[in-house]
């Protein structure tokens, strides 16, 4: 009898392993909170190198562009060169004034 | 337990705790007692320092913002072979595009070192075009890179070339590029951070600092149409009077600003390495960096020194005998002509040698050398452009190198050195009233960040009274009118002086060749130009008034057309609605 009360009784008994509640929610905080720290620290670092890796890529485009606008404004002087814009005239039938005629305004 | 096993485990347990001990005294040493040193060796192999993209070099612009120098872009194609996986395949994609054998190329790909591994780096083709590097690209080989890189274009060809210098992937020479180089460079930004093996940058933290800056802009106050009348007309010029090289300046009387400035024999600035080997004193620009004796033209500074100094006016007479004796030695007029009585208009009009050694003598050394000097000759003038040099005045404190006879010879331009630019530099004074400026080529500077600095023209010297430059002016007029009709421009007034020079050799002067100049302003009464012509041993004829003068005649006549300008007792129609 004895035997058997104390079998149904051994589960609500404090074992040797059951700890004091209140340590253990202490770290429960503890861990939580770290685990938050961790979490922010990581989901910060992940977005500055995302935002990294964008400034990266805005650069590159920024020296693409860079390089297709120099080029561009070569290309535009290249074909706007005095001496293709004379060779056009000409062959357009203009000649170069020879004497201009400047109108005289009395005072 | 036995006491056998009991032994061996608290054998165990000892040994165990002696090496976890050693192992704890290690980790003590290296992450407590050397920490600096293995801290900093992991950010050794961590952290590179990489040169971010190189921005272009700034570019140069004429006055109405037309580009003469500007930036196109090609590419180099390189390779890591140790990163490259499929080599012939590789091989036969690059050998399509850049049009090199397969075969080259793979073995390039599979290049090792001197331990026989695949090599890091290689460079299959140092630079070719936009369009060939953008297909490479576009191919996107593994290991395969192709670098962005600046090549300097001037669009505009060989115009202004000995102006403007040129440019090699890191350095400007001669003209505007060699003056302006530090301030044309584009500011390289160096990066420092995170490299991935492979040295590429990895994105743990934004690349922070300064972003690369552009070289600064520049816009001259060369007009590319003058300079293109400038250069048609110094060509047709030096042809038509087989003339060996030519130099033709034209500036601005008002702000000493160069509208155009050309000599011949010229370069294409785009090609330089092939005169670099050829005739690398071709960069030179010879109106800065070449001196030669400017002859009769430098009347004008003698007759202006005289007049300033109140020993003569434009009416006071001389008697011309045809000699003079200045320093022990005879002065002679051209051809040995004598003129008789003669006046100080007339030295200029006749452009008489003995009356020139006249006023020289008159004035004394001391005051003939301060009035060379304060006109700007025998030290640079200033220019923006490279290479400048300063011509050479022999003065009187220099006993070994000057002589008394040198008052008389100087006098008319002889036994002293000038350039084309002092000589004008000279001109444009007595056009400006006797003020002389600092003659320049750049107008405006643009930074990177658009801020912008205008010039301001720098004032020298007032070298001689306004009165007294338009006395000289009046002179110079009735010089072209009387005397080098050939210079008159159809409908505008003009002032100017020729000057034929003999040529300096070995024991005295070539009995054949000359140099002859023409330089002159207009239209009066309110000069809008000055201009220089000087040819250097024309064959048709010895003589400036037959060969710098009608050059001088035609060029003005073509730029008052084109700059508007008309003749000074005319104003232009307003247009009212």
């Amino acid at each position: 009898m004895f035997d058997s009360l104390e079998w149904a009784t051994h589960g609500v008994k404090r074992g040797w392993l059951e700890l004091d509640s209140r340590p253990v929610v202490l770290l429960s905080v503890i861990l939580g909170a770290l685990t938050l720290v961790a979490a922010l620290y990581l989901g910060l670092v992940s977005r500055t190198a995302a935002q990294g890796r964008r400034i990266e890529q805005l650069q590159t485009e920024i020296f693409a562009l860079q390089r297709a606008n120099e080029q561009l404004a070569v290309d535009i002087a290249e074909v706007s060169a005095i001496s293709q814009l004379t060779e056009r005239a000409r062959a357009l039938g203009f000649v170069p004034a020879e004497q201009v005629e400047f109108m005289v305004v009395s005072d | 337990m036995a006491e056998g096993p009991q032994r061996r485990l608290r054998l165990l347990i000892a040994l165990l705790t002696v090496f976890l001990f050693v192992v704890n005294v290690q980790l003590f040493k290296v992450q407590i007692v050397d920490h600096e040193f293995y801290a900093r060796w992991a950010e050794e192999q961590r952290v590179r320092s990489i040169r971010m993209d190189q921005p272009p070099r700034g570019v140069i612009r004429d006055r109405d913002g037309c580009l003469l120098a500007g930036n196109g872009v090609r590419y180099a194609i390189e390779a890591a072979p140790v990163h490259v996986r499929y080599r012939q395949e590789a091989a036969e994609d690059l050998a399509s595009v850049l049009h090199m054998p397969a075969a080259y190329l793979e073995g390039q790909l599979s290049s090792r070192d001197d331990n026989g591994n695949y090599r890091q780096w290689i460079r299959i083709a140092p630079s070719v075009s936009r369009e060939v590097g953008e297909r490479v690209a576009e191919l996107g080989i593994g290991g395969v890179t192709v670098k962005p890189l600046w090549r300097r274009i001037y669009p505009e060809g060989a115009l202004a070339s000995h102006t403007l210098g040129f440019a090699t992937a890191e350095t400007g020479y001669y003209g505007v590029e060699g003056f302006y180089d530090a301030m044309l460079q584009p500011e390289p930004v160096e990066w420092e951070g995170p490299v991935d093996v492979e040295s590429v940058p990895v994105p743990w933290k934004p690349i922070s600092g300064e972003f690369p800056r552009r070289g600064v802009d520049l816009e001259l106050t060369l007009d590319r149409t003058v300079q293109m009348l400038v250069e048609e007309e110094l060509a047709r010029a030096v042809a038509a009077y087989q003339a060996e090289a030519g130099t033709i300046i034209v500036m601005e009387p008002d702000t000493f600003g160069i509208l155009g400035i050309a000599s011949l024999p010229t370069y294409d600035p785009e090609d330089y390495a092939r005169f670099a080997d050829q005739a690398p004193s071709l960069f030179e620009d010879p109106a800065v960096s070449k001196q030669y004796e400017p002859g009769s033209v430098f009347k004008i500074v003698t007759v202006s020194a005289a007049l300033d100094a109140g020993i003569v006016n434009p009416d006071t007479t001389y008697h011309d005998q045809g000699w003079i004796e200045v320093g022990g030695q005879a002065v002679r007029n051209a051809e040995g002509k004598v003129y008789g009585d003669q006046s100080v208009t007339e030295v200029l009009v006749e452009s008489l040698n003995v009356g020139a050694a006249w006023l020289s003598k008159a004035m004394g050394p001391e005051l003939f050398y301060q009035y060379v000097q304060d006109f700007g000759f025998g030290e640079p003038t200033g220019v923006d452009l490279a290479g400048e040099v300063a011509g050479q005045v022999r003065l009187p404190g220099d006993v070994e190198r000057w002589h008394p006879s040198n008052l008389g010879t100087n006098a008319f331009g002889q036994g002293i050195a000038v350039t084309p630019l002092q000589m004008i530099t000279a001109m444009a004074t007595v056009a400006n009233d006797g003020a002389r400026l600092r003659p320049h080529i750049v107008d405006r500077r643009i930074a990177s960040d658009g801020s912008v600095s205008d010039f301001h023209a720098v004032f020298q010297e007032q070298v001689i009274a306004p009165e007294t430059a338009r006395m000289l002016t009046d002179m110079l007029v009735r010089t072209v009118e009387e005397g080098t009709p050939q210079a008159q421009v159809e409908g505008y007034r003009v002032a100017g002086k020729t000057g034929t020079a003999q040529i300096p050799i070995p024991g005295g002067y070539d009995p054949e060749d000359t140099i002859t100049t023409f330089v002159g302003f207009g239209p009066m009464p309110d000069p809008k130009l000055v201009v220089l012509v000087k040819l250097e041993r024309p064959q048709s004829s010895q003589w400036a008034s037959k060969t710098a003068a009608p050059s001088f005649a035609r060029l003005a006549a073509q730029l008052f057309t084109a700059l508007g300008i008309p003749a000074g007792d005319q104003m232009l129609a307003e247009v009212t609605p």
